[in-house]
């Protein structure tokens, strides 16, 4: 019995170290000790407001995040991703914080007259992290790189597939490099376009048109974004996966250096509103749970609270190739057979905007007055009499993304007007994100809730993308030769304001016609210190770090 | 009576040799009514399950009446429990959430604790050899799987199929509303899980036969020439019947949870269909704890009961059929 | 007593085949894929099939599994589909440490509690004070995590603010004193997560260590023990306990177990980067190479606990012949 009483030892030494350690952690509670919040660690000595302009670059932004999925810009597909690349990385033009394109890493650039060809002049003093200067060959090479079968991104095409050439690249069909993109000299470098596209310098603005240190990528393909060499106005100086990601400020960067000299995300989770009570956090975003106190200016968090318009919509989709929703008055019918703004006031506390049409404020070509369908049981019942379905409508299934076990509160309570209202039973599925995609792609659902966050600041890249009928991403079958028409006259006019002009004729038809039903645009809710000063939310991502400062 | 010579219920299943069947059954019945607490916890379970089976005729309001004036209010005369964020009356939707474990439970017990387990287990018993083997290591596979996991992915992955072959059956075939009822998903749920509740059972079952395997009654009975089927009928059957029960009785506190628990990932039974999965998600967060606790108690508070009560029951049977 | 060993051990290979085959189609059966997800919202299809193409996911299930199996032989599980760059084994190992540390802790905290409060329960046999005990440790074990955790942190964290809301930051923190004396003090991020890990885990020990000292008690050497005029204190620590715990070997096993289970809705509640929500991530965004490497290594280490709780239970009684239980 000799083991037991060793195999009993040890369990007694290893509770008596327990109720040890228990009884310290009692004395640390009770002595209300909360060492983690002693943040400040040396590094930012604080500076006084309105002190030495020259030295307020000395201050730490610290904000939340979570784990990008790459930090490959030529990759990145999603908007996490990008929020980090954008401040690493640069291309040739930017986005300014009011969405105006302008030179990045080129000084300036022409268009032809005939709106194909595209000519960047780089910068003198455009240089990578490591100090070396970027040249043309660079930004042909990274092009190349974006756009190759080895990396089979898939944005390429997406963001790049109008330079000549790119598809042919993309899919292996030309050796050899991509024709549309030319050296001219050591800092000229010149793009042709299959078409003269107004939207096209946009695109150009995203990542994945971003230049890469080639001496880095080929040194160390595998795993050199993990301190990758870029040109934007940060470095990144650490990346712990799942703890946190340091960039600091590169103060050779082309447009100016940043005033931050560092910027922290804390990447570790839990509640990010909580660690900015507790002075952890700079930044946080509110969630619905705390919306009523954030806006309540007497409340503790009241004075930070901040609100913003985001470039993001959501919407009911139906596929119009299926029954009921081949018929323009069911869809038309239910659409007016909701009532999105008490929805949004009750299910989300108005932490969105009901949509007034598909192109958010700050849009360009977005109109003031409201394009959707109001509100208004007796005209629904009116619409749904018209239709062919009136009296055999066919089981009706509404899919979307599932966060969590509940269906969308605001999803459920369309289902009970529609109940009550038209008298249409309406299913509503949730699958996972993976599934969901797949559906989506495939045009098998029948009617779906989702969203759509612009890329970048043109009509261009929602009207024409989600409803012209020859476009992979109409989703929705949608085909109206109307819409085409004005669709394809957009995408060549070359006076902006006639060109905006075609869009809001477009989003006019396809808002009356309801292939979709645009239901909110989100906003954007936010705390911030008061120390921190210049903070924005802009409506997409740009690079925006550098603005932005610290006094503390 | 005082339970001083408990045999460990894990390691080792008493003898229940003796089989005179009716009485047993009364014995039983009669140590059980004597304990209290059991009987409370039998109370509480019929209270819950009663609510629920009878939920469409004593629901104040249907589990899905949305009423965005009356959005997430405490109890009052017109909602005992209050409403939710929809303004859905709590009471009705606990009720009907107690529905869904009924029917998640009962299923998953007859399927795969009842069928599955006890086949197999009888199957490895009586047989042995290659057949034993056989279904322990598939039981030591299920076992060894990460549950909980391996239920989420065959609930994501499979759902999306099964619900599609479903729907092929509604189109060829004159059966309808099997989506549209929630069928699918709850015919999911009660395959994925059904294919990890037979183990306990069948464990249970394998050991107690083995042991009457080589008692005299079976052997005789194979020397008269009984077949396999007879003699596990007659003679097997009825001797681990009280097994099954206790192994049941477990595994009902397992099953209940699981589905709550799927549910809340969002993977299990799915919406308009009420469960307390959904209910407990809704009020998960300490913020919408602070501001609605009503949210997190009802169904949280429920479903406690409903679980202690079934822990509670299994305890008490398993003293009383071992004292037997 | 080795050849079992062996024999046990023999069937791991298949097992983890099973185990794999199994995740590995289920995986890629399901709908959708990583790439898709990655894509973000302009996929084309074209290209989705191009880039699926290259990394080879359009070939035959069983070849692209065949591809696995000789890659992870040679240690290779994979990359991320979603976290670019990254090996599975880089992404899986820091998230395992976390939920494996959490779960370490509380499964000492469990045995610390259990089994005392196990052997006050069988002193107190035939008072009202025993069914209380195991009374309450059940009841304790009924309240979902689902249902404990939101009142703790709100309690605990916003109200009084003794608590972090989530997250973690390591087991232990360090106090110095005077620069010289070390104090491992634990972190506050611990509390939450180890009363949630914890609570339903008391009763399964308790009982058990219950049941065994209520037979340990009425065996004859601890009644010649008592005879002899030993203390009852000395009784219970030389003889009943050590005898009671021998039982508690075989639950290690489900214990580890719960605590896998726990993970995945205590990090997810909690916000704590382990490994339980990171395999639920990975499984609604079809990141093939992390669902099939945490249920390889989940399978791995519950078939190889069993079994060393099987051994273990031999070594320490040898009165159990492992041999003769067919296992």
């Amino acid at each position: 019995m000799s083991q037991n009483r060793i195999l009993a030892m040890m369990l007694s030494v290893l509770a008596g170290l327990v109720l040890v350690v228990g009884g310290l952690s009692a004395v640390l509670l009770l002595s209300g000790g909360d060492d983690t919040a002693g943040g400040g660690d040396g590094t930012g000595t604080s500076t006084s407001i309105g002190g030495n302009p020259a030295e307020a670059a000395s201050g730490r932004l610290r904000l939340g995040g979570s784990d990008p999925v790459t930090l490959d810009p030529h990759v990145a597909g999603d908007a996490g991703s990008a929020e980090y690349i954008v401040e690493i990385f640069s291309g040739l033009v930017t986005l300014t914080p009011d969405l105006e394109i302008v030179p990045d890493l080129a000084e300036s650039f022409d268009v032809s007259p005939d709106g194909l060809t595209y000519t960047f002049t780089l910068r003198e003093n455009a240089k990578f992290h490591t100090g070396r200067q970027v040249k043309a060959e660079d930004v042909k090479w990274s092009i190349e790189r974006a756009a190759s079968r080895q990396l089979s991104s898939p944005t390429a095409i997406a963001y790049l597939g109008d330079i000549v050439g790119v598809r042919e690249h993309f899919f292996g069909l030309a050796e050899g490099g991509i024709p549309g993109v030319e050296v001219v000299d050591e800092r000229t470098v010149r793009i042709t376009i299959d078409a003269p596209k107004p939207y096209f310098l946009a695109k150009l603005t995203y990542p994945t048109a971003f230049v890469v240190d080639r001496q880095q990528v080929e040194s160390n393909p595998r795993n050199w974004t993990r301190r990758p060499n870029g040109t934007g106005p940060f470095t990144l100086a650490e990346w712990r996966l799942g703890e946190r990601i340091v960039l600091q400020a590169n103060r050779d960067y082309v447009l100016g250096a940043p005033k931050l000299s560092e910027v922290v995300y804390l990447l570790s989770g839990g509640s990010l509103l909580t660690r900015f009570e507790n002075g952890e956090l700079d930044v946080a975003p509110v969630s619905i749970a705390d919306i009523e106190r954030a806006r309540d200016p007497n409340s503790n968090l009241g004075p930070f609270y901040q609100t913003s318009q985001e470039f993001s919509i959501s919407y009911i989709a139906f596929n119009t190739n299926v029954p009921p929703f081949d018929d323009v008055h069911v869809r038309r019918a239910m659409g007016l057979a909701i009532d999105r703004k008490r929805i949004a006031e009750v299910t989300f506390s108005n932490m969105l905007a009901p949509a007034t049409g598909i192109l958010m404020p700050g849009m360009p070509g977005y109109l003031d007055d409201d394009l959707t369908l109001p509100f208004d049981p007796e005209a629904a019942k009116a619409e749904l009499a018209l239709s062919k379905y009136a009296d055999a409508m066919p089981p009706i299934v509404i899919t979307e993304v599932g966060a969590g076990a509940e269906a969308r509160t605001d999803t459920q309570a369309f289902l009970e007007q529609w109940r009550t209202i038209l008298g249409i039973n309406v299913e509503v599925r949730q699958t996972d994100f993976a599934t969901f995609l797949a559906d989506q792609d495939a045009g098998r659902l029948q009617a779906f809730n989702a969203g759509w966050i612009m890329d970048y600041p043109d009509p261009e890249d929602i009207l024409d993308l989600k409803f012209h009928s020859g476009s992979s991403l109409n989703d929705v079958a949608y085909a109206n030769p109307e819409v085409d028409n004005l669709l394809d006259r957009a995408r060549v006019e070359g006076d902006p304001a006639a060109r905006l002009g075609l869009y809001q004729q477009a989003e006019r038809l396809i808002v009356s016609e309801a292939a979709w039903l645009p239901l909110y645009f989100s906003l954007g809710h936010t705390v911030v210190q008061k120390e921190v000063i210049g903070w924005f939310d802009p409506p997409m991502v740009v690079p925006r770090l550098r603005f932005i400062e610290v006094s503390r | 009576m005082t339970a001083t010579t408990l045999p460990d219920p894990a390691t080792s299943p008493g003898p229940l040799a003796r089989r005179e069947g009716e009485s047993e059954w009364s014995i039983v019945w009669r140590r059980l009514r004597r304990k209290r607490l059991a009987m409370i916890a039998l109370g509480v379970i019929g209270l819950i399950y009663g609510l629920g089976l009878f939920a469409p005729l004593l629901a104040p309001y249907s589990y899905n009446e949305i009423n965005l004036d009356r959005s997430l209010e405490g109890p009052s005369r017109d909602h005992l429990l209050g409403t939710d964020r929809l303004g859905r009356d709590m009471l009705s939707r606990t009720m009907y959430s107690a529905r869904t474990t009924i029917i998640v439970t009962t299923a998953v017990v007859l399927s795969g604790s009842l069928i599955i387990g006890n086949v197999l287990g009888l199957l490895a018993g009586y047989r042995g050899g290659w057949v034993d083997t056989l279904v322990m290591r598939l039981g030591d596979i299920f076992s060894g799987l990460p549950s909980l996991i391996m239920l989420i992915l065959i609930n994501v992955t499979l759902g999306p199929r099964v619900t599609e072959a479903m729907r092929w059956v509604e189109d060829h075939t004159f059966i309808d509303g099997l989506v549209a009822s929630g069928f699918a998903s709850y015919m999911l749920v009660f395959g994925a899980l059904s294919l990890f509740f037979w183990v306990g059972t069948a464990r249970i079952i394998r050991a107690q036969v083995l042991t009457l395997r080589e008692n005299d009654f079976v052997l005789a009975a194979e020397s008269s020439g009984a077949g396999p089927w007879r003699i596990i009928r007659y003679h097997l059957l009825p001797n681990v019947s009280f097994l099954i029960i206790l192994s049941v009785s477990a595994t009902l506190g397992g099953i209940a949870g699981s589905e709550i628990v799927l549910t809340w990932f969002g993977v299990g039974v799915q919406p308009p269909a009420a469960s307390f999965g959904a209910m407990l998600f809704e009020g998960s967060g300490p913020r919408t704890f602070q501001a609605n606790p009503h949210l997190l108690l009802v169904p949280g508070a429920v479903v406690t009961a409903l679980l202690f009560a079934f822990n509670l029951l299994g305890d008490a049977l398993n003293d009383a059929i071992r004292a037997r | 007593m080795g050849a079992y060993i062996v024999r046990r051990l023999a069937w791991l290979p298949l097992i983890l085949f099973v185990v794999s085959f199994a995740t590995f189609t289920l995986a890629r059966y399901g709908p959708g894929d990583p790439i898709s997800v990655a894509a973000g919202q302009i996929r084309d299809p074209e290209v989705l099939e191009r880039v699926r193409a290259e990394r080879g996911l359009d070939r035959p299930i069983p070849q692209q599994y065949v591809t696995w199996v000789t890659k992870a032989i040679q240690g290779d599980f994979g990359e991320s589909y979603l976290q670019q760059g990254f090996s599975v084994s880089e992404l899986i190992f820091p998230r395992m440490w976390i939920s494996a540390q959490l779960g370490f802790v509380a499964l000492i905290i469990v045995f610390a509690v259990g089994i005392p409060l196990g052997l006050l329960a069988a002193r107190l046999a035939g008072t009202w004070m025993d069914p209380m005990i195991i009374g309450t440790l059940l009841f304790l074990q009924a309240i979902p995590v689902l249902v404990v955790i939101p009142p703790l942190t709100w309690l605990f964290a916003v109200e009084l603010g003794w608590l972090p809301v989530g997250g973690w930051d390591g087991i232990f923190h360090v106090w110095w004193i005077g620069g010289v004396i070390a104090i491992p003090v634990p972190d506050p991020h611990l509390y939450i997560p180890l009363v949630a890990f914890t609570l339903p885990g008391f009763v399964g020990v308790a009982r058990l260590v219950r049941v065994s000292a209520l037979e340990v008690n009425l065996s004859d050497y601890v009644r010649t023990a008592r005879a002899k005029g030993l203390s009852e204190t000395a009784v219970q620590f030389r003889h009943v306990l050590p005898n009671s715990l021998l039982p508690l070997i075989t639950v290690v096993g489900f214990a580890l177990a719960g605590i896998i289970e726990g993970a995945l809705f205590v990090e997810t509640l909690l916000g704590i980067n382990g490994i339980g929500r990171f395999t639920f991530e990975a499984v609604t965004s079809r990141d093939y190479d992390i669902i099939l490497a945490t249920t390889v290594i989940f399978a791995t280490v519950f078939v190889l606990t069993n079994l060393l709780a099987e051994i273990c239970y031999g070594f320490v009684d040898p009165r159990v012949r492992i041999g003769a239980s067919r296992g």
